[in-house]
């Protein structure tokens, strides 16, 4: 599927020396909504974007955005999940002449540590961090391809393709099919999550998605894995993505507040993979990173004021706010029927909607509405006074919490 | 007549439990070193690293652990939705990833009682035996 050279995924350790090294100094993002409502409506003539050219876009905003000018700009990553050009390409087409490139994994694992430690070993100083995907102009599928691994443990799911059991929602759908059952709940509960992150969609204008949703409409839309309905899941659009981290001291000097990375966590399942996803809803693994990232940035969970955690299901979003310890097991579905994690709330999550309603950028877009909130710039999702957030990325065997701070 | 199926893993590490399927056996490898019960196939031991496993026969006898139907078609008509799929707890510990016969979802309680059986199946690789769980 991708060519070219090897992408180093070895992530940073979680050490004090490493915390608050770099900031976010500035962010560019496509124009989610409008390309997908664009490229649903089907004109006449309608190009999607390539990759190349979302990354384009979002690069130029980013820029603008931190005040600085490309000769500021000593470093590059790139990232295109589904393909796309090496850094020195980008490079060219950004017309940057970075003394340090690196290419980095797609979704939001690794990236935001992986060039903060490039930034502390003096690689350079400020360095433009670009992802961008054509998910759903690739016709990508998230199920059912052939991709069989018999590299060792823990094995992927492809092995299961006898049974028909391929895809990543199915694990979602297991998942919740064990904890509805452990909680006596009821198949309308986990409607809480979608209905929520609808309304927080509704509060950014660039969502992918604008309307409004009832439980009848979360109740009535079509099963994709029974018991999980199309509203379960993540959206499927396409889209760049542009972060420009520089160094601590000279982030300061930058147009907006700087948001600093104070702290990371990385967690893997090296056993019983099926187990500690289904029955332990990866519980070991939150705790685990999460007490890493918040070790490393010397804070407290109760310092964190905005949550983002990877929401490539309703389930999975619950798994996140549980293992992280900001509810209680098996309580989080009440505490978003009273609104706790709401904007306003006691502890706001997703509040630009998520994969689930806003954009499905792989972790990025959580990354990027940490940004917005951390520097007071959410409008009326704004969380009042917000020093600290944490973004969390999991998938069905590793968890990735980042731990974000404004200084005062 | 057999069923169609998405294609198995194979090759020569995996050839044993299949082996097993053909006779009507589930078979699990062991590891050498520290005696865990292995599923699916692995090439080190996911408990101790072992690369030594010798193959054990299980009872078949199991647990629904959980279950999730599939209705979006992900394999384009190979395998008509919608269909089960059921994950086993083994008696003897694994967790093994299958689908119901001669029970539906509907009926499924946490816990329940499932028994090993054999479906005959094709795919790419050939005609095999697909071990699927009944009421116990």
């Amino acid at each position: 599927m991708r060519t070219g050279t090897m992408i180093d995924k070895t992530m940073p350790p979680s050490v004090p020396e490493l915390a608050r090294k770099a900031a976010i100094v500035g962010l560019g993002e496509t124009d989610f909504g409008d390309d997908y409502r664009a490229q649903r409506a089907k004109a006449e003539g309608f190009e999607p974007r390539t990759p190349e050219r979302l990354a384009e876009i979002a690069f130029e905003r980013a820029l603008a955005d931190s005040g600085l000018e490309r000769k500021d700009i000593d470093g590059l990553a790139t990232s295109f999940l589904y393909g796309g050009p090496q850094p020195g390409e980008v490079a060219q087409m950004l017309g940057l002449r970075p003394r340090h490139t690196m290419e980095v994994f797609g979704i939001m694992a690794g990236p935001i540590p992986q060039v903060c430690a490039a930034i502390a070993a003096g690689k350079c100083d400020t360095m433009a961090v670009v992802y961008a995907v054509a998910s759903r102009s690739i016709n990508r599928k998230f199920g059912g391809e052939k991709m069989d691994d018999d590299s060792g443990a823990p094995a992927t799911y492809y092995y299961y393709h006898p049974w028909g059991w391929s895809s990543q929602a199915a694990h979602w759908a297991m998942c919740w099919q064990v904890y509805r059952h452990r909680w006596g709940l009821a198949e309308e509960d986990l409607g809480e999550v979608a209905m929520q992150l609808r309304r927080n969609a509704q509060g950014w204008p660039q969502a992918t998605m604008q309307a409004p949703m009832t439980i009848e409409d979360y109740m009535g839309a079509r099963f994709i894995v029974k018991p999980l309905r199309l509203f379960d899941m993540c959206l499927v659009n396409d889209g760049g993505i542009c972060f420009i981290v520089s160094r601590a001291d000279k982030a300061r000097d930058c147009a907006k507040p700087p948001v600093t990375v104070a702290g990371w966590g990385e967690a893997v399942v090296k056993a019983d993979k099926l187990d500690t996803l289904i029955r332990r809803q990866l519980r070991p693994q939150f705790q685990a990173a999460g007490a890493q990232a918040l070790g490393m940035a010397g804070l407290s969970r109760a310092d964190i004021g905005h949550f983002e955690g990877y929401d490539a299901a309703t389930m999975h979003l619950v798994n996140h706010i549980e293992g992280h310890g900001f509810a209680e097991p098996g309580t989080t579905l009440e505490r978003f029927r009273q609104g706790d994690f709401a904007p306003g709330g006691k502890l706001p999550v997703n509040t630009a909607g998520g994969m689930l309603s806003g954009a499905y950028m792989h972790g990025w877009n959580h990354v990027a509405e940490a940004v917005r909130q951390l520097r007071h710039e959410a409008g009326a999702r704004q969380t009042p006074g917000l020093s600290a957030a944490m973004t969390s990325l999991a998938q069905t065997d590793q968890v990735h919490p980042i731990v974000f701070t404004r200084e005062a | 007549m057999r069923q169609k199926r998405p294609d198995r893993t194979l090759g020569p590490r995996h050839q044993p439990f299949w082996d097993g399927c053909a006779a009507g056996e589930l078979r699990v490898q062991e590891c050498a070193a520290c005696g865990k019960l292995l599923w699916p196939v692995m090439r080190a031991c996911d408990g101790c690293g072992g690369e030594a496993f010798a193959w054990r026969t299980l009872s078949g006898r199991g647990r629904v652990v959980s279950w999730a139907t599939f209705v979006q078609d992900y394999y384009r008509g190979v395998l008509p939705v919608p269909y089960d799929t059921i994950l086993v707890e083994l008696e003897e510990g694994p967790l093994f990833l299958s689908n119901p016969l001669g029970f539906t979802e509907a009926e499924i309680v946490p816990g329940m009682a499932v028994e090993v059986a054999f479906l005959p199946c094709e795919d790419a690789g050939g005609p095999f035996e697909l071990p699927v769980f009944r009421r116990a």
